[in-house]
């Protein structure tokens, strides 16, 4: 036994020397054999006068000679082309993670065109202007504190280069575990946050944040005093989307149940079903309760009167740009299109498509079957009842899932803008609560249902390594972490919401005189009526049978 | 009387006071930032009580009182379930079990909206008067 094990370690000690020799070997010959291949490339590229007859193939264009160099005294090094590797991965998905953003801030004019065509003509202008001003009031919000509050603790995202100056999370403890409550540099992208990333990741997630601000503008819509909406924007791009945001995408205690408490891989929310929608569509409900319905929306036995829009071509048209702006919202959520499996981005984009497509099916079905005629409002809505309720699980899933999540959503629309106008008597003249606040939910929900395990970003989620699962695929944790996402827009957001909008109520009054609102809002909150040349008349005979048929 | 110069002028001071108190956070390691933090909080306050006091006169609004102690219970109902979410994690071990609490939690929050905060807010709706 004894001559075996010496035997052994002669052997082991006789090997060490030999790999090591190999390895030096290795390493000797590779620099060399790349510098040569280098010089060689060097050697073949198209020289000036090659490249001043024109490239019309497109073919020596774009060469070794592009690949700018360190040190002009050695030439072009092994360490120059990785630099340049590094920073074309950095330089994609900055353009795509910009691109995308740009696609997102277009869908405001869809918002816009939704809500003004969803309302009265006397009120066109007031709610175009306030699709048009809450742009303004979250932008400077969010840069002044709401960006910091939500990403100044996120450091850490590879695809941008790492974001390292986002480093501050403020933390609790509790029952001895450490949870991220908001993060804390980054206000007015001052200091260490002046910096590349962080102004691609500002720019991306500030049009998300005011994408969450328009939708309260539509269930508030024709009684909402001008002010009292600037103010509330304000303070909701300021503080109350930034909070739930850090909790979900800003290294908050949300992101952490994966680590922390082994629930799935934390709650997951891809591109912002609650981040973004949820938090709108809530906060829309908390502010509608405060402001009341519309005058002449109810009965004085509670039964509801249609009241109808003044133009359903905007409405449809906005809901198109809206649907398009989603290819930016969903698969630039990835925030890169190169490296740490990025690629999914095919997958995310047919996802979104497929998912406004059976929300559409849903809602026309639904509203033809039952209520006879496929109505154009609640079309509309079903589509944008799709596409929020895929935003969050639109990384995770198959196209099936995502095909019966959408429809899922379709009916569910249907269903929930009833319940809320004639259960709950709450005026939402354009269907956000619903749309956005429920349709919000069952995208949260959803991931813990239908997330499929193939997805593969960079090896981990959230901290936790694997990908995320949902129950139909074997693992229950996920959805518990998804209802706890879900009781926390509920029990948090909304009363947040709720506490605020009251005092503000209390502070400068949340709705317009009786006047005001009779008359209509453009002319005494806006100075000017939407379309002046348009002869009014408050109760023409088309608008009394138009509500005789309406079926919404 | 809707939008008027005096709200302008005093949503311009709020703006200007938030934006203050911000930098003054923001900057807080220079002591000239505890100064902008104190004036920033002054012209907050100023606004706010100069919208509070043009506030009566906008003439009579579309809704009623609402019940400020009901709607206070309501608020407190939708956040005990979200508390009782919170506290269901750490007690209970198991998935299924957290699972029953996030449920319960949940369902706790959304009956404190659809049954004490929605009666509470439609009490003295206009449409019943």
């Amino acid at each position: 036994m004894k001559i075996v094990r010496h035997t052994t370690w002669i052997c082991a000690l006789a090997i060490l020397p030999m790999a090591g020799a190999a390895i030096v070997a290795r390493a000797d010959a590779g620099p060399s054999a790349s510098a040569a291949e280098l010089k060689s490339a060097l050697a073949a590229a198209p020289t000036t006068s090659t490249l001043a007859n024109g490239d019309p193939g497109g073919t020596i264009t774009g060469t070794v000679n592009d690949v700018p160099v360190g040190d002009a005294k050695t030439g072009l090094t092994l360490g120059d082309v990785a630099n340049q590797v590094g920073q074309n991965k950095i330089a994609v998905n900055f353009v795509w993670t910009l691109v995308t953003g740009f696609l997102v801030m277009f869908m405001q004019a869809g918002f816009a065109m939704v809500e003004a065509g969803l309302c009265r003509v006397k009120n066109a202008n007031h709610t175009y202007m306030m699709n048009f001003f809450v742009y303004g009031c979250g932008l400077f919000a969010y840069w002044i504190i709401g960006f910091a509050i939500q990403m100044g603790g996120a450091a850490g995202n590879g695809n941008l280069g790492g974001l390292q100056s986002l480093n501050t999370e403020h933390l609790i403890t509790l029952f001895g575990t450490h949870w991220g409550i908001f993060g804390e540099c980054g206000m007015f992208l001052a200091g260490h946050t002046y910096d590349v990333g962080v102004m691609v990741i500002f720019l991306f997630e500030m049009v998300f944040m005011d994408t969450a601000l328009t939708i309260v503008t539509g269930a508030c819509a024709e009684r909402w005093k001008f002010l009292a909406f600037a103010v509330s924007s304000v303070l909701m791009g300021a503080f109350t989307y930034p909070l739930y945001g850090n909790w979900a995408w800003g290294g908050g205690w949300l992101s952490q149940l994966g680590v922390n408490l082994g629930l799935g891989k934390g709650y997951c929310d891809f591109a912002g079903s609650g981040v973004v929608h949820a938090v709108g569509g809530i906060t829309a409900l908390a502010v509608a309760m405060i402001v009341g319905p519309r005058i002449g929306k109810y009965n004085r036995d509670g039964s509801s009167n249609a009241i109808i829009g003044h133009d359903i071509s905007a409405v449809l048209i906005g809901c198109f740009i809206l649907a398009f702006g989603w290819f930016g919202f969903n698969p630039g959520s990835t925030l890169g299109a190169s490296a740490a499996g990025n690629l999914r981005i095919g997958s995310i984009a047919v996802n979104t498509m497929l998912a406004g497509c059976t929300g559409t099916f849903g809602a026309i079905l639904y509203m033809w079957a039952m209520k006879g005629k496929p109505d154009a409002s609640m079309s509309g809505n079903g589509l944008l009842a799709g596409l929020v309720a895929i935003t969050a699980p639109s990384g995770f899933v198959s196209t099936m899932g995502a095909a019966i999540i959408g429809l899922v959503a379709g009916v569910l629309v249907c269903l929930s803008c009833a319940f809320v106008e004639n259960y709950l008597k709450v005026d939402d003249p354009v269907g956000a609560i619903s749309v956005h606040g429920t349709n919000g939910l069952w995208g949260v929900l959803s991931i813990g249902f239908f997330a499929d395990g193939t997805s593969n970003y960079g090896g981990s989620w959230n901290g936790v390594t694997g990908s995320v699962t949902g129950l139909f695929y074997g693992d229950s944790s996920q959805l518990v972490a998804q209802i706890v996402g879900c009781a926390t827009l509920v029990g948090f957001v909304f009363s947040f919401s709720f506490v605020l909008n009251w005092i503000l109520d209390l502070i400068v009054g949340q709705r317009v005189s009786i006047e005001t609102e009779v008359a209509g809002l453009d002319l005494p909150e806006m100075g000017q009526l939407g379309y002046p040349e348009f002869v009014f008349r408050p109760e023409p005979d088309y608008m009394q049978a138009a509500e005789r048929m309406a079926v919404a | 009387m809707a939008a008027t110069k005096s709200q302008g002028r005093n949503f311009a001071l709020f703006m200007a006071g938030l934006t203050a108190v911000c930098a003054g956070i923001a900057f807080s390691d220079s002591g000239i930032a505890k100064v902008v933090l104190l004036v920033g909080a002054v012209v907050l306050a100023i606004s706010l009580w100069g919208l509070f006091k043009i506030k009566p006169l906008e003439g009579k609004t579309g809704g009623g009182a609402q019940p400020a102690v009901m709607k206070l219970i309501g608020v407190a109902v939708v956040l005990g379930g979200w508390l009782f979410v919170l506290l269901g994690l750490h007690l209970a071990a198991g998935v299924g079990a957290r699972m029953v609490t996030s449920i319960v939690g949940f369902a706790v929050s959304i009956a404190g909206i659809f049954f004490v905060l929605v009666p509470a807010v439609n009490k003295n709706a206009i449409w019943k008067a």
